[in-house]
Parts: structure tokens; sequence; C-alpha cells
């Protein structure tokens, strides 16, 4: 039985009176916004030293400190269950952050719910359920420009050549995409805000290895246009080496930090993480 | 102050106002024991009624919204058992419709067998579209002539197949078992489908059994009512006319119409009240043997029990059945009260939605809960009207004799029966949304 | 000659009716599935809905009439049906701000959506009836047919007349225009887009700064809208008493379900096929028949399949039909 009395469904499931597809699953640390306030100085994102969990729930994230600068790609790996997930909802807002700060641009957002974060422009692709699978593409991308009252037809073609089979796919809904051309869709509707930040939540997640490979060389080409880029990535190797910036996460902590190459060269890390 | 201490006094509230219902006829009071006993009768089988329809929503989750229909087919078991046998019916289309009714269901059985053994394809569709077809004639060609031969037999009184002619409280189980049957066809197919359709499979059946009590005049003389249904305690008349017991009521300063009333009705209070403590009993012997424990483990987490082994479809089907038939029990008794069947009278505001407001204001998931629901309810459900109407007396007071809206105020005043339900369901959902006797 | 009189008395009896009674449901189905589809639950009280809206409707018809303001031919309640809507919009928005959305607020489970939606159904059903009572209330005026039988058989030279109610026409045109301006918005505009996007995604619609209130607030006055249309078409067509309008809920359902819940085109479908099954399968087939087949082959009974009592039946068998074979209705449920 749920905590919460209205929220005590007692199991029901009856697809003729209620619609369970689609709902909202997101549990945001703040309903409403706090203030935000000037900091100076520091790298253009970072979560510092944050420590919390979700809800009421025990900490899963200890003293655990991430960041990303212009231009510069930085990737959170680690072993399952560290929490590399969990670090990067903790900077978008979607974890009670006990302590520690989050700072975009010199401006401290913690307080920040995840929607006003994306208006600060941040750009977030979820894992799962990351497109708007009954919409054609460009509906899709659409959506994505959504908070943005210019005109946005310029990005949208930027998205196009940067993703060239999704001009092809424009009217098709995107649902009916392969796995490769979805998350293509969702980093796509992300960029649509003209995001100063792109934070990737296992962009290559259930995809061939082929596809996964030239999803990365579409990311490498996202950040050559210096926009910064966050990424929590399963596959480490591969994510290390187009990487600038490491975090190897073990148990919600920092394990290592480094650049991507030192990491890769990282004895220790190779044998823990990367298969020796 | 404990819960049990408000929980008891919940219940105290509801006794106390019946009794004053008796009692005094200040406010919306009547003071007739006559109309306090009619009120606790309806309200023991409205509370088991309740219970029936809480076993399944409480314990399984599962939302049905075809109350209607079970109560109805309850109160068919009471004709089909109770009234006296017709040997011309039976002997001139008994049979008729009985071998039609089986070829009906021959019909659907071999259809299910088709679709289960042959292969999908054009060739299945065209043999299933032909043994439905032939099998819809068929029936139709055995069943009409029978019928209309069955209803010719004194229309005026009966025209009906009769009944078994046996005791009338047999047909309380016979009611339930009647109801558990039309469940396990309809949960059979809704629960069974990918993702349970449950809510508008009930919603439609329950219909569908009104249609057909009111239009299959053969089995229960549809909308002309089968009256006079045989009852278990004596009637008025007699009493009144037995010496011995017109000078028992004279030893307690009644006149014999109204002791003969108040004995009647009281009787049944007592015949209910042991139904209801039975049903209670085992309701919450149920709930907390492994069984029950079992049913909750499933609402609470049905993907973790399913993991486990548990076959949730069986368990769903399993306690849709059983709440079903109380409320075919409970349908049975209530005819059994009002010793006529009147297919017309049957609206699922009443038979439906009013029970889901008993249950979840009495506390869905608690047997108590969902008894004290129907009482409670069912005293609102009769005296909202009288308060009603003394409201718009006390509204219209200070507006002019003869106009216009005084006049429509006055009249309406009755329609507040309705909107005082939802408005006492909203504002329960919003304040105790677990009900005046939560779970525990 | 048999053949086309046959055709005629198909028309009369079976397509026509078919064709109103069908866009009336549609129109609810609509309502219905836009609920599902956005708010996630099926809103029980959506056949009251629809009597308010009527109702609101005929009270200001019965104002016009009195004061003598007529739309010529076509019938009076057309004048007062923005007003209807404007009412009904009022209370869905105000119903929305008092009941649910304190439930939204607590991110209530859909099936408590449902339950409130029960309680909201008992007290606008009682307030329908505290206001216009629980009678029957005609409100049709203008002229009553474009076609009536008689002229139509002066026109062919036909023995079959066929006739065509002013208010069946009304119905078909009124729900082909709503359907397509419906669907202009759904598909077309940034609002319409945005629903659908925050039916099929409500995490994604947010985090793309969608506002669920807004999409909420634009859900509940196209639904009233619809219902209100719905509403009227149904009670010109026969006639107006609140408690028909409470059980067009099963029909409306079915239709909805039918077409896959959640899916307008599924609902037009849907509402179209129910409508067609029950009057096909409850209308005597006699005089088609007859001007059919040929003399030897003609029937004696009025070979009507079920008695129109079981109506309700009808749209009960093609659904499970239906969900048998197809467990997400025909049209996929899925986002609107």
């Amino acid at each position: 039985m749920s905590d919460n009395p209205y929220q005590d469904d007692h199991g029901n499931k009856d697809a003729s009176i209620t619609n369970l597809k689609g709902a909202g699953t997101m549990q945001p640390a703040h309903q409403k916004s706090g203030p935000t306030h000037k900091v100076d100085g520091g790298p253009f994102l970072i979560g510092d030293t944050m420590t919390g969990g979700y809800g009421k729930g025990p900490d899963i994230l200890h003293d655990c400190t991430i960041a990303v600068d212009k231009g510069e790609i930085a990737v959170i790996v680690g072993p399952n269950g560290a929490g590399k997930s969990t670090a990067m909802k903790a900077v978008f807002g979607m974890l009670n952050v006990r302590s520690g700060t989050v700072r975009l641009d010199g401006e401290d957002i913690t307080q920040l719910t995840p929607q006003d974060r994306v208006i600060k422009g941040m750009g977030f692709v979820p894992q799962t359920s990351n497109i708007f699978t009954s919409m054609t593409v460009e509906e899709n991308l659409e959506m994505g420009a959504f908070i943005r009252t210019d005109d946005f037809r310029d990005t949208m073609e930027q998205v196009y050549d940067l993703f060239p089979i999704l001009r092809d796919k424009r009217n098709q809904p995107a649902g009916e995409l392969s796995g490769g051309q979805r998350q293509q869709v969702a980093v796509g509707r992300a960029l649509m805000t003209k995001p100063k930040v792109l934070m990737l939540d296992e962009p290559t997640a259930g995809v061939s290895p082929i596809v996964m490979d030239e999803l990365f060389d579409r990311i490498i080409e996202v950040a050559r246009t210096g926009l910064p880029i966050l990424m929590v990535e399963q596959n480490a190797k591969q994510a290390l080496e187009i990487a600038d910036k490491g975090y190897v996460l073990v148990q919600g902590r920092n394990a290592y930090t480094g650049t991507g190459k030192e990491l890769l060269a990282d004895p220790e890390v190779r044998k823990s993480f990367l298969g020796g | 102050m404990t819960d049990t201490m408000k929980h008891t006094l919940l219940f105290v509230f509801v006794g106390v106002m019946i009794l004053l219902e008796g009692m005094t006829d200040v406010l919306f009071f009547s003071g007739s024991w006559n109309s306090a006993l009619v009120i606790l009768n309806m309200g023991l089988i409205s509370a088991i009624m309740a219970i029936g329809v809480n076993i399944q929503w409480g314990f399984a989750g599962l939302f049905n919204v075809g109350i209607m229909g079970f109560t109805a087919l309850g109160g068919l078991a009471v004709v089909l058992v109770s009234t006296p046998v017709i040997p011309e019916a039976w002997s001139s289309g008994g049979a008729g419709i009985v071998m039609a009714l089986v070829m009906g269901a021959l019909t659907v059985v071999a259809a299910v067998m088709i679709t289960k053994f042959m292969p999908a394809g054009r060739l299945r569709a065209l043999v299933l579209a032909v043994v439905m077809i032939a099998g819809f004639f068929v029936y139709r060609a055995i069943f009409d002539p029978s019928v209309s031969s069955v209803e010719a037999i004194n229309p005026a009184l009966q025209g009906n197949i009769g009944g078994l002619g046996l005791p009338v409280l047999l047909a309380w189980p016979a009611g339930g078992l009647l109801a558990a049957g039309a469940a396990w066809l309809i949960g059979k197919t809704a629960l069974g489908l990918r993702s349970d359709y449950l809510a508008i499979a009930t919603l439609g059946i329950a219909e569908i059994i009104i249609a057909v009590l009111k239009n299959e005049d053969w089995l229960s003389r549809g909308v002309k009512n089968v009256v006079g249904l045989p009852r278990p305690l004596p009637y008025e008349v007699d009493l009144q006319n037995d010496p011995s017991f017109v000078e028992r009521a004279a030893s307690w300063g009644l006149d014999p119409v109204t002791a003969s009333t108040v004995y009647v009705k009281a009787g049944y209070a007592l015949m209910f009240t042991v139904v209801l403590l039975a049903l209670l009993w085992m309701a919450q012997m149920a709930l907390k043997s492994p069984w029950g424990r079992m049913m909750r483990a499933i609402r609470d987490n049905e993907t973790a029990a399913e993991a486990m082994g548990k076959d949730v479809t069986r368990r769903h089907l399993q306690i849709f059945v059983l709440g079903s038939a109380i409320c075919g029990i409970a349908g049975a008794m209530m005819t059994t009260l009002d010793s006529q069947l009147t297919p017309g009278s049957y609206n699922p505001l009443r038979f439906t939605f009013l029970i889901w407001v008993m249950v979840i204001v009495g506390g869905s998931g608690n047997n108590f809960g969902a008894v004290l629901g129907g009482m409670l309810i069912w005293f609102f459900w009769i005296k909202v009207e009288p308060m009603g109407i003394l409201l718009m007396e006390l509204v219209t007071s200070g507006m002019a004799e003869g106009s216009a809206l005084k006049a429509h105020l006055l009249e309406s005043a009755s329609h507040m029966r309705l909107f005082t339900m939802g408005l006492i369901l909203l504002l329960v959902l919003r304040f105790s949304p677990r009900g005046l006797i939560p779970e525990k | 000659m048999d053949l086309l009189n046959a055709l005629v008395a198909l028309t009369n009896f079976v397509i026509v009716p078919g064709l109103a009674y069908g866009s009336q449901l549609a129109l609810g189905a609509l309502g219905v599935t836009l609920i599902y589809g956005i708010l996630r639950f099926s809103n029980f009280a959506h056949g009251d809905t629809m009597a308010f809206g009527a109702m609101v409707t005929i009270l200001v018809t019965w104002l016009f009439q009195s004061v003598g303001l007529s739309a010529g031919p076509l019938p009076t309640a057309l004048l007062a049906l923005p007003f209807g809507i404007l009412g009904t919009i009022a209370l869905a928005l105000f119903t929305d701000k008092t009941v649910y959305r304190f439930y939204r607020q607590q991110k209530a489970k859909p099936v408590i959506f449902v339950m409130v939606s029960l309680g909201v159904m008992f007290i606008m059903n009682g307030l329908v009836r505290f206001i216009i009572g629980p009678g029957d209330q005609r409100f049709t005026d203008g002229e009553r047919f474009v076609i009536s039988a008689r002229t139509f058989k002066k026109l062919t030279g036909l023995d079959e007349g066929l006739a065509i109610k002013t208010t069946e026409a009304l119905t078909v045109v009124t729900a082909v225009i709503v359907v397509a301006v419906l669907f202009w918005f759904l598909n077309k505009t940034r609002t319409g887009k945005s629903m659908r996007a925050y039916s099929d995604n409500e995490d994604l619609a947010l985090l793309s700064g969608i506002n669920p209130e807004r999409v909420v607030m634009y859900t509940w006055m196209i639904v009233a809208a619809l219902a209100t249309i719905a509403g009227v078409l149904y009670g010109l067509d026969k006639s107006f008493k609140p408690f028909t309008y409470f059980q067009l809920l099963l029909p409306i359902f079915a239709s909805a379900i039918v077409g896959g819940l959640g899916n307008p085109l599924g609902a037009i479908a849907g509402g179209f096929i129910i409508a067609f099954s029950e009057v096909t399968i409850t209308y005597a087939w006699k005089k088609v028949l007859t001007y059919g087949l040929p003399d030897s082959l003609a029937p004696d009974g009025l070979v009507q399949l079920l008695s129109t009592d079981y109506k309700f039946a009808v749209s009960f068998a093609i659904l499970i039909v239906v969900l048998l074979f197809k467990p997400t209705g025909l049209f996929k449920g899925k986002a609107v």
C-alpha cells in the first residue's frame, strides 16, 4: 500500500477505465523553483560535492562532483549501480541534493525544477522514453522547441544536417524508427532548445555496435560546435576514447577522475572497469 | 480517542439515527417504527452488497460496475426457485426453450473450439461465420415457437415458465449461485484479455441482464413484473386475524395493524442480520487466512506475486466470482423483502454506483467499513429527501408566496438526493480518501 | 424497380438513422477518448456533461423562442448552442479547479480519478434534474424535414419514401465540421500538438517546457464543447431526458474502446460501428427483403434479429469480439 492514500489504486490495471501509458513517473526534487544566485568562476556546469537520494530515501550519492567545461565532452562511467545515471539526474534536479550545489554558467541552480533548468539552457536526453513515439520526427523536433518563441527553422535545419536520415523520415512517426534513429530524434529534440549544455543518459543503450560508433561520431560532431556534453555511458572504453574528461564512479563516490586518455592509461581503472 | 472507539461510535451514530427515526418526528425524522425498520432492512441488504463489492475492490482491486446485474440475477433466482410449478408451461414449450438454450450454448462452444483449434486464416473466419449464423437461426427456430406457447398460458397472471415451488429461503443461495455463474463467464472473458477490461464488461453485462429480464417474458414476465412472491414470514393480514397475536399485541399496547407490520419487518431484520453477520464473519476469516494474505500480496505487487508463481488471473477470477455471488444473495434477499420482481426499477445509479459510494465512504478494503458505509449511505439516501425539503423550506421562507422560483425550488427538493450522494463521495475522497474506517 | 425500392427502404430505415446516431456517438466518444488520452482516466461524468450542455442550450433556446428569435428553417437551438458550450466550459473548468486539480497535485492514480468522476457524475446528474427536472423535454423547431417521404415519392415515383429529417442532416454536417476542426487543431496547431505530446509522454512533455495545467485546461474546454454539441444533436434528433443521457455512457464507452481508447480516429470509427450494428441488428428487415428477394423467398416474419431493447447487448457483443481479436481496439489505442 502506498503511503499517499491518493496513490493507492489497489493494484487496479483495468485498461477500460485507466490509462497508464505515458503517465509521468518523474519525481523532481522541487515542485516549485527556489531562488538562484550568481557565483563566480568554476567550470561551465558543475555538480559540486553532491550528497543526496530520491525523495526521503537513503543517500545514493556521497560528495560526488561532476563537471563539464565549454567545448568538452565529459563522460561518467562505472560499474552497474554505481550511481552514474543518478549523478546526472542530480545535476538535472531529479534528486534531493541534501548538500552540495549545482552551478550553470555562473549561477547556482540547485533549487530549480527540471523544467526551469531546461529554460536555463540544459538539454537532457533521458535513457528511455525519450521521444514522442506517436508523433512524427518533425513534430518531435517542434515539441523540443516548445519554449522558444522565435523562429526555430534554422535550428531544425541544423539538426537535419547533423542527422540527415531524420530529414528523410521527417513525416514518419518516431515510434516506427529503428533504435539508433530514435536516439538521433531524442538528441535532436534536446538540441532544438539551443541548449548551453547537453546531457545524455546512456545514448547507446540497446543499439548495435555499428550504430553505436555512428552515434559517437555524431556526438563528437555536436561537441565540435562548442556545445559542452555530459554523458553517462555503459560502454566505458569507447566513451573514454572520445572524452576530454572522465569520471569513474563507484557506489556514488568519485573513484577516479582525469582526462579520457589518463583514465584509459591508468592500470587500476583498466583492471577494474575496462576488462584489462 | 482510539480508532476502535471512533469506529464503534460511527456504528452507534447510525444506530441512533435509525432509533430516532422510529421514536421522534422532529426535523426530518418520521417517528414511525415501520419506516425505521424499512430503512434498517434495506440498509442491511446494502451492507451485504457493499461487502461483496469491497471483497472485489478492497482485496483485489477489481473495479466492478455491474453490481446491478448481479443483484437482478439474485432477484430472478427468487422467481425461478420459489414460484409455483406451472406444468402446462413445461409441457408446451419449456422443453423447447431449454433445448434452444442448449443449442445456443453449443454454438458458442463450437465457435470457441473453432477459434482455438483451427489455424487462423480466411477459412477459419468463414467456418466461424457459418457456424455462428446457422447456430443463431436454429436457435431462433426452436426458441421462438416455444416461447410464444409458454407466453400464451394464462398471460394475465403467468405466461412464464414458472418456478420450482421450493421454499423461498433456498432462493438466497440460488441467487448467489446464479450471480456466480454469470460472474465466472464475464471474468473468464474480460480478465483473460491481454489487459483487463473488467469495468466496461461489467457495465455492459449489467445492462444486458436487465434487458433480458425486461424482454424475456417467458422467464420472469418482463416488465409485467412478478408480484406476490412467496415469503418466509407470515402475512400481516393473517397475523391480524390470529387472536393470540392480537392479544399479545394488545398486551404491548399496540394496535394489531401496527404490531403485525412491525413484527414482519422485525422478522426480516433479524434474518438479514443473521446473513450479514455470517457473511461478515466469513469475509473477515477469508481476509485473515493465507488465501486473504495472498490476495493482498497480489494486489500490492502483482509483478512480484506473478514471479512467485501465483496465477493472478485465476485468483482475480475467484474473488470476482465470490464477490458477485454475495451481491446475488443480497439481490435475492431484496426481492424477497419486496416480494416482487420489477425489472423496470433497476437503475445503475441506485444499484451500482450508490453501492460504490457506500464502499468508498465506508472504507475500501475494510469489511466493517463496507457495512458502515452500506447502512449510513442508505440512511442518507432515504432521508436526504425530507432533509432537502426542510432545507428548501428554510431557503424559500423569505420569498414571496407564489413566486415561480419558490415553487420550482420546493418541487425540485427531491432531486437533491443524487447531488448529495455525489457531494458526500467527493468530500470523503478529498478529506478521508481511505474511507471512514480505513483498511488496517 | 424493386431493387431501387429496397435500396431506398434500406437508406431510409438503416443508413440515415445509423449515420445520425453514429455521428452523435462519435462526438461523445471523442470526448471520452480525449480525457482518457490526456487526463488518463475514463470520465463517468461524460454522459451527464452532455446532459448539462444540452440543458443550458435548451434553456437558452426557450428564451430565444419566447422573444421570437429563430433561425428560420433551422432549429433555434443552433443559435443557443454557443451559449450552451460556454456554460459547459465554465462548469468543466470550475469542476477541474475545485475537484480534479487537487488530485493532479497529489499525483493520484488514474483509478482515483475514476472514482472522483463518479462523484462528479452524481452531482451533475442531480444538478440537471434539479434545474430542468427528470422528464422529457422537446426543443426542436424549424423545418422538420429536408426531404419528406411524400415529396420523395412524388419526385421519384417509387413506392418507398425516403425521409431525411433536418436534425439528421444537421447532425451529420455538424459532426463532419467539428471533427475536421478538431483534427486540424490537434495536428496543425502548437497547442494541439502539445496536447498530443503530453498524452504520449508526460515526462518528456514537461522537459520540453509544456505546461500540463494549460494542456488540461484546453482539454476540458474541447471536451465540454464536444459534449455539448453531441448532447444537443442527440436531443434535437431524439429528445432530451437526463436519464437517457446517463445511459448513453455505455454505447459511448463501447465506441471509444472498440476504436481504441485514446485514439480520436478510433473513436469516430467506433461510433459508427456501434451505431450501425445496433441499427442493423435491431431493424426489422422484412420490408427490404420483400423488395430485394424474389416472391418465393419473401420472409413471413419481421426478420428482426433482436428486439430493439437489446441494443446495449449489441454494442457490448461487438466490443467483446473486437477485444478478443484486437486487444487494443481497432485503431491501436495510443496517444491522442
